[in-house]
């Protein structure tokens, strides 16, 4: 993982902020860190405090050619695009990615993303180059509830979920949080979107680790589906294997997850088993991001409903859910 | 050069607007959504999402698929219904600074005139969008597709709307929109919403099923633009330019060109839907861009350039 030691602390924040809108941003770095992977960071001045688990919503196009007002009319205002927009289908909506780091310093606010290729918009963000632009709508949505400093955080994620964990590993650390453990599953060892550190360890734990800036390192177990690299197997089954080894030195452990919804099953079914609690981050289609096209539904239980549930949108009262909430999560 | 600039202004039915643009009904919320984010104070007016009678969860997901060039949507008019609308929705829109227009569905002429007249009780509401056109829900369609049958529901919510405006806003799911537009006004409606979303159908020839869980859809956004276009420039010309019944005009807007094409075919305003989702403050962005195309062409005002298509 590219963590720059330049970076300085991110304030924290009790409560969510208002997100801005089409925020311009510069890109100052693509890092192509895998397989169908990209990270990107990128820096404005302007973006509103983040939590980790908050996603933004990119524009996947060329913003010129968006822009609503076009002030100065005439033929020589007709919007130039550039080569990205030219190689693909028209791009709508914006699309939305967990934040997978964030730092500020006295004038910049960077942050970054990783996207893995799969469609038209996650294509374009895989050709960005530095300098480019990148329009921005966020930070949006209720990310993790912290654990306390004083529990054991399990950060459990698989594939493009692990980004919004790597952010959430790094505020815990920058709270003083010592025990953090972090398990990666992927379906095949070049499609981890981290570089971890195989140095000699500096604070008793097992290679390999993630390292973050300073001298802090959490130990990092991968898993991959096919064994070729790390634990063989699914990350639940690397979970339950490291709980039965040292699970009893745990103190209150909290597991923090985001995957693909089946992995999200089975991880709320161990950390059940195991008498955790645990936040599921999900990702649903989501049209807007801001609470208005009502398509990030998520059946949450409602004991005051006839029904006993109701539709909650992802975008506002997640993406991160507490796993009793959600039905299907709760066993 | 604001969106508040004194050439913007517009008559939409009873009420003036501060400038043409307003939100379309479905994708602003019901105004806390957008606060913070768009400036009421800049907006000419606000259509609420659709409000029922009685409380909608609405459908399954998946509900809204990405399209060439446009949205398609199954919601199933999720919406709180008529009395928690009124607890707990209008004390919010009462502090906007901008005309809120109260999208109104129903599925019987009971359920509308029902909705309507308790809507047309509140002060600070300024109309009625009458939505006989959503094409999610099975039997919605009906009252949009039949002259007759959509002149007996603008008459019987027209007798109960006696404040605030009514317009009513078309279904283009039809084969001769200009009888449905006469059948509007002559029930009473003050003007007409020019359009609602095409229906439309997504496959995913992978699991060789449909996109969506409601099957069908609504299609919004640019692709649909020039039909949109073309439905306004028919209805205003075979129906409302003689009678002086205002068009808000509406379908795939994304930035002042495409407004000041809908003027320019008959509309009295416009309306935006989609494009809010990748943009809130595309409206105002749009408003200012109006009022830059009357100065480069000489309009004094943006009522000037209604209709005004050259043919
Ligand atoms: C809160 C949230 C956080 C996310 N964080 C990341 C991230 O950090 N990194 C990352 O690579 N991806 C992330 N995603 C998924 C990412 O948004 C989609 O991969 C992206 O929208 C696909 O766009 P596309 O144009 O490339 O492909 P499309 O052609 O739009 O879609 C390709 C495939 O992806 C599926 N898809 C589309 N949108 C979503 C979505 N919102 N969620 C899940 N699947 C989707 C489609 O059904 C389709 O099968 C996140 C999604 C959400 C909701
Ligand atoms: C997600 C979504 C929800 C909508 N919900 C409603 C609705 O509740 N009532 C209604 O009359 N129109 C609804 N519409 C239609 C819009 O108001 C508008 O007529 C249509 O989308 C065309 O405009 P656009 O292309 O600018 O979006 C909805 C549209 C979208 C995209
Ligand atoms: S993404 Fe539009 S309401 Fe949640």
């Amino acid at each position: 993982m590219v963590w720059s030691r330049k970076f300085i602390c991110t304030r924290m924040t009790a409560s969510r902020t208002t997100p801005i809108c089409s925020l311009p941003a510069r890109v100052t770095r693509v890092d192509h860190v895998c397989r169908e992977h990209v990270i990107v960071t990128a820096e404005s001045d302007q973006l509103p405090p983040s939590q980790p688990g908050q996603f933004l919503q990119l524009q996947c196009r060329d913003t010129l050619a968006t822009d609503p007002s076009i002030h100065a009319w005439g033929p020589q205002t007709w919007p130039r695009l550039n080569l990205l927009d030219q190689t693909g289908p028209p791009i709508l909506l914006r699309r939305p990615f967990s934040i997978a780091d964030r730092a500020d310093d006295g004038t910049a606010n960077r942050f970054s993303v990783i996207s893995r290729a799969i469609g038209p918009g996650t294509r374009w963000l895989d050709r960005l180059e530095a300098g480019m632009e990148l329009n921005v709508t966020g930070p949006l949505g209720r990310g993790y509830a912290l654990p306390d400093p004083d529990q054991t955080a399990l950060l459990v994620g698989g594939g493009v979920g692990i980004p919004p964990l790597l952010y959430l590993a790094r505020t815990l650390h920058e709270r003083g949080h010592r025990d953090v453990r972090v398990l990666f599953g992927v379906q095949t060892h070049d499609l981890l979107p981290v570089r971890l550190s195989d140095d000699l360890p500096t604070n008793g734990h097992a290679t390999p680790c993630l390292r973050l800036p300073g001298e802090a390192s959490f130990p990092a177990l991968v898993a991959t589906d096919d064994g070729s690299a790390g634990f063989a197997g699914r990350v639940t089954d690397a979970l339950r294997a490291l709980h039965a080894l040292e699970g009893d030195r745990w103190r209150r452990p909290v597991i923090c997850t985001c995957g693909p919804e089946p992995m999200l099953k089975a991880v709320a079914a161990a950390s059940r088993a195991m008498g955790s609690d645990c936040q599921v981050c999900l990702e649903r289609f989501m049209g807007c991001g801001l609470g208005t096209c009502l398509s990030c539904v998520v059946r949450v239980h409602a004991p005051d409903q006839e029904k006993g549930w109701r539709w909650a949108l992802s975008c506002q009262e997640g993406p991160v859910f507490e796993r009793d909430r959600v039905l299907d999560y709760d066993g | 050069m604001t969106a508040s600039d004194p050439r913007l202004q517009v008559r939409l039915g009873r009420r003036t607007l501060r400038n043409p643009v307003l939100t379309a009904s479905g994708t602003c919320g019901y105004g806390p959504e957008y606060d913070h984010l768009l400036d009421y104070g800049q907006l000419g007016g606000f259509t609420t999402k659709s409000v029922t009678r009685h409380e909608r969860p609405g459908n399954e997901p998946q509900r809204v698929a990405e399209v060439p060039g446009g949205l398609l949507n199954a919601i199933g008019l999720a919406n709180v219904g008529l009395e928690r609308f009124l607890a707990e929705k209008v004390p919010f829109i009462e502090t906007m600074p901008t005309e809120v227009l109260v999208n109104v569905a129903g599925y019987t002429i009971e359920d509308y005139v029902v909705v309507c007249e308790a809507v047309d009780r509140v002060e600070c509401l300024a109309g009625i969008e009458l939505n006989v056109s959503c094409p999610n829900v099975s039997d919605g369609l009906m009252f949009g597709t039949d002259p007759g049958l959509l002149k007996e529901v603008v008459s019987a919510v027209r007798a109960v709307v006696t404040r605030g405006t009514l317009l009513v806003k078309l279904s283009p799911n039809v084969t001769d929109i200009a009888s449905l537009a006469r059948a509007a006004v002559e029930g009473g409606a003050d003007g007409l919403s020019l359009i609602n979303t095409y229906v439309g159908l997504s496959i995913d020839v992978e699991r060789r099923r449909p996109v969506l869980a409601n099957v069908t859809g609504g299609l919004s956004g640019p692709a649909i633009l020039p039909l949109a276009l073309y439905n306004v420039h028919r209805v205003y010309r075979e129906v409302c330019a003689d009678r002086g019944i205002p068009i808000l005009g509406m379908g795939g807007i994304q930035n002042a060109r495409d407004a000041v094409a809908f003027l320019l075919a008959g509309a009295s305003a416009v309306a935006i839907g989609t494009a809010l989702f990748v943009d809130p403050t595309a409206p105002v962005k749009i408003a200012e861009g109006i009022a830059a195309y009357l100065d480069q062409h000489g309009f004094a005002s943006v009522s000037e350039l209604r209709g005004q298509l050259q043919l």
